[in-house]
């Protein structure tokens, strides 16, 4: 498809709205929509509220699914292959931008859309085909049951290599509230994207590129993406590029930010066992580096038995510490699984390790699910996969299952508005614990980087105030618009002024005069527009706070003190951080605000 | 934890002025492994308490470079003795703090003296201080903020000897044995390097030849020098994080940071480094 006259460079000015159980049409996107959203997260949010009809079940079929790619992708700038999937979250009912990365990102852009929607439901279980003949769903039974990475294959086979894949895995057709989509192997991880397809009983989508897309100023956009590339390789990016993120694990467990055995302690005596210094002597066979990437981030372990497994410290913290496991086979086999069934590795660890509380305090009946035991950790996700035994409650994620359990369980669920905590200590990590709260996603380490300033040396991690609020607030606007850009967030570190330098990458891409005062201002209206989707579904002030065990447990430090959050103080952190967002005392957007960001009022 | 504790609100203040006569140079300049007496000094007495810190100069004093966190408070009566810079200031600090008073020629107090000593002033006492061979060190103390008031009396009636407050407030005395029962000072200060005044340029130089003290240094990450992640960490000797990286070839910029005893994440080259240290080095950015 060719651009719409109407339609800024780098972009297609065309949303692909693809009912899967009736039509399809594409309809244009107004130019103002996407210098207001750019695309990613942003753009994906704004259609979300538009399609999304208000009050709708995450999982009824006229529920939307937006793959909404970006005007960066399909430029030789570095890091840019990825797209962000939004939709209404299964497990907390708000919004939910998932990001995955490689291939898929440029081929869905390719096909000649900014976006494409998915919504409606399959008779019987479908793929969704989308290439220069157009829109088709075509059977998929037989790949119904599979990993998602064999789906990829089998698909690509049948289809040819040109198509690229995004799939569900058993855990998404069986509606696990934290299921996946998956792509050569990286995960659209949080929030439960795979389980709103698989209410769909789509296993997959595939595209193929069918059209090419110009940038304003191609020569320009060449000369930057030489310039990014070099600073790729720079100290900024060293630590990916080296160690991959395991390299947190170590470090963490130092300054006491490692969440242990469900939060209730902040390091855990196994790390060493689990860390990526002592798996990458003992254990690495390989890095892996997603399309357009010179970062090349992924460090792929050896499994017990051959064969690999991609690691992350989110995948080593939820499923080691959290559940006291220090069995690096027993991590990494339970990472390899929860990649196969297609689940979250974050929520399901932070589940399990909920659960394994519950069975000590007496709460769940399930005398084999212990802390620290490495086989009762691979049975708890197989069971969730399955949806069977103690899965089927384990798979509504640990909000529902305190809920089920009652006995002040709530208390001590590791979860905001539903979704489970990432491996960040908000005790002892004050802006984080506020970046936290208040994430219009839920407990999430990607819409709000507020660590790294608990991080960085100028400010006490310890006792959050105001300047900590002012961080997070800097934190959440440079990732709603690198997340929306889009270009990975590894890459922010080689960024001296990232507004200043993303508007530079911007404006050759786009042809706009983009400033990095306007990126200030599309910033803040993104992360509105999200509270402004949370509203509409119920999100009430209550919703934008920590776990009690969080509040009231002071946790110990490696140097004997304590660290404490107390509620008073995450609560005056919350007050000016809703004052800086423009919102009133219950945190809805003042009107000035909406007028002033072009937002909707209801 | 009792209430008292929750309600007690620590803070310093650092005496700076004096004639330094023996000295027969401002010890407050004096140079102690790369930074000034007084910002060593000042720098402990923040790790230890957290501050408010009150700095008392005397009038128009050139003071060294001191921690952004220091206010300084002038001692208009200077040169009537250590009680008018001690009431200038508690005068300063908010009431119901407890403060470590300092002189500012001890470059080897260690902060565990400085807590056992604030520790001391229970709801039964209203000051602290250390007593070694038979000598009290009212500059080596900690002192309710309220006592302000009771030392100006004093000075009133021309009673400048910081021993005239004993028999004025409830004071409770820590001779070195009582100083040493505390587990972290027996370790980590065991032969009451707190409370050496260095006062002539033989106490100086004599100073000076001594050790420094040995860091527990770790390694995470790139940063990691050899070695398996489960081996034993290296031990460093230095005074202050500059001059810890500078022997390690590390460079605190913008993706190096360090961690004092898992605590505090810095790049601050002169925090002060004492024995017990436990120092961390890793990538600043925690992404993942």
């Amino acid at each position: 498809m060719a651009s719409t006259t109407a339609a800024p460079p780098g972009y297609f000015g065309s949303v692909l709205d693809i009912d899967v159980g009736g039509a399809h049409r594409a309809h244009q996107l107004a130019p103002a929509h996407l210098r207001d959203y750019l695309g990613g997260c942003g753009l994906g949010t704004r259609l979300l509220l538009d399609h999304a009809p208000a009050g709708i079940d995450a999982l009824a079929p006229a529920a939307p699914v937006i793959f909404s790619f970006s005007p960066l992708v399909g430029t030789p700038l570095t890091t840019s292959a990825k797209f962000a999937i939004v939709a209404k979250s299964p497990l907390t009912g708000f919004v939910n931008d998932a990001m995955c990365s490689s291939h898929f990102a440029i081929a869905g852009k390719l096909s000649g859309h900014d976006a494409i929607v998915i919504r409606g439901a399959c008779d019987t279980p479908g793929v969704v085909i989308v290439d220069h003949e157009g829109v088709r769903v075509e059977p998929a039974g037989e790949l119904w049951g599979l990993p998602a990475a064999e789906t990829e294959t089998r698909l690509r086979a049948r289809l040819g290599s040109r198509y690229r894949v995004g799939a569900i895995g058993p855990a998404g057709e069986r509606l696990v509230r934290y299921a996946t989509l998956s792509h050569e192997g990286r995960h659209a991880g949080r929030g439960g994207i795979g389980a709103v397809l698989g209410a769909k009983r789509v296993k997959a989508i595939a595209v193929a590129p069918s059209t090419r897309v110009e940038s304003a100023d191609p020569a320009g956009v060449l000369t930057l993406a030489r310039e990014l590339r070099e600073r790729s390789f720079g100290p900024a990016t060293a630590k990916y590029r080296e160690l991959g993120t395991l390299a947190n694990l170590l470090a963490f467990n130092a300054l006491s930010t490692l969440p242990t055995r469900n939060f209730r302690e902040a390091s855990f005596e196994g790390a060493t066992e689990l860390s990526a210094e002592q798996l990458g002597e003992l254990r690495e066979r390989t890095r892996a580096s997603c399309a357009s990437c010179t970062i090349g981030c992924e460090h792929i372990y050896e499994a017990r038995g051959g064969g690999g497994v991609r690691v992350e410290y989110e995948n080593v913290f939820s499923l080691g510490p959290m559940c006291g496991v220090a069995d690096p086979d027993a991590v990494l086999e339970a990472s390899r699984r929860c990649d196969e069934l297609g689940l979250d590795t974050i929520s399901a660890g932070g589940t399990i390790a909920f659960a394994m509380e519950c069975v000590e305090r007496g709460l769940l009946e399930a005398p084999w699910l212990r802390f620290g035991e490495g086989h009762a950790l691979l049975r708890a996700i197989e069971e969730i996969g399955a949806r069977e035994g103690i899965g089927d409650l384990l798979a509504e994620g640990s909000r529902r299952v305190a809920a089920e359990l009652g006995g002040g369980s709530g208390d001590f669920a590791p979860q905001v508005k539903g979704l489970e905590l990432p491996g960040y200590e908000p005790r002892t990590l004050q802006t984080m614990a506020l970046g936290l709260a208040v994430n219009p996603r839920g407990a999430d380490h990607n819409r709000s980087g507020a660590y790294e300033a608990d991080l960085s040396g100028e400010l006490d991690r310890l006792n959050g105030a105001s300047e900590h609020v002012a961080a997070a607030v800097q934190t959440e606007d440079r990732a709603a618009v690198i997340d929306s850009l889009i270009l990975c967030k590894f890459l922010r570190g080689v960024f001296a002024e990232p507004m200043r330098e993303w508007a530079e990458l911007l404006a050759p891409v786009t042809g706009w005069d983009v400033s990095a005062d306007e990126l200030e201002q599309t910033a803040r209206r993104i992360v509105l527009a999200k509270r402004i989707f949370n509203l509409r579904e119920g999100w009430t002030r209550a919703d934008d706070w920590l776990p009690e065990r969080l509040l009231r447990e002071p946790v110990t430090l490696a140097s004997g003190r304590e660290s404490a959050l107390p509620r008073e103080r995450l609560s005056s952190m919350i007050d000016e951080y809703y004052a800086l967002r423009g919102l009133c005392e219950d945190g809805r957007p003042a009107r000035a605000t909406l007028e002033s960001h072009r937002l909707p009022a209801d | 934890m009792s209430a008292y504790d929750e309600a007690m609100r620590t803070a310093a203040v650092l005496l700076v002025g004096g004639r330094s006569s023996r000295m027969g140079e401002s010890k407050a300049e004096l140079d102690w492994h790369g930074q000034s007496f007084a910002d060593r000094i000042a720098r402990i007495l923040l790790r230890a308490t957290g501050g408010p810190l009150v700095v008392v100069a005397a009038p128009g004093q050139r003071l060294p470079s001191l921690p952004p966190e220091a206010t300084v408070a002038v001692d208009t009566n200077e040169g009537r003795g250590p009680l008018e810079g001690i009431a200038a200031g508690l005068r300063a600090l908010p009431d119901g703090t407890v403060a470590f008073v300092s002189s500012t020629d001890a470059p080897l107090l260690h902060p565990a003296l400085v807590e056992h000593v604030i520790a001391a002033v229970d709801e039964r006492h209203e000051l602290a201080l250390c007593e070694t061979d038979g000598r009290l060190h009212p500059l080596a103390a900690a002192y309710r903020a309220s006592l302000d008031e009771r030392i100006q009396e004093l000075l009133d009636a021309d009673q400048r000897r910081p021993i005239a407050l004993l028999e004025h407030a409830r004071a409770r005395i820590l001779d070195r044995e009582s100083l040493l029962e505390a587990a972290d000072v027996a370790r980590l200060d065991p032969e009451l390097g707190s409370l050496v005044n260095l006062n002539s340029p033989d106490d100086y130089a004599r100073a000076r030849t001594q050790a420094l003290p040995e860091i527990e240094v770790e390694r995470f990450g790139l940063l990691r020098d050899g070695g398996r992640a489960d081996g034993p960490p290296e031990r460093v000797r230095a005074a202050t994080l500059g001059q810890l990286v500078d022997l390690l070839g590390l460079e605190l910029d913008d993706h190096i940071v360090a961690a004092l005893n898992g605590e505090q994440v810095t790049r601050d080259r002169l925090l002060p480094l004492v024995a017990g240290d436990h120092v961390s080095f890793l990538t600043a950015d925690g992404g993942g």
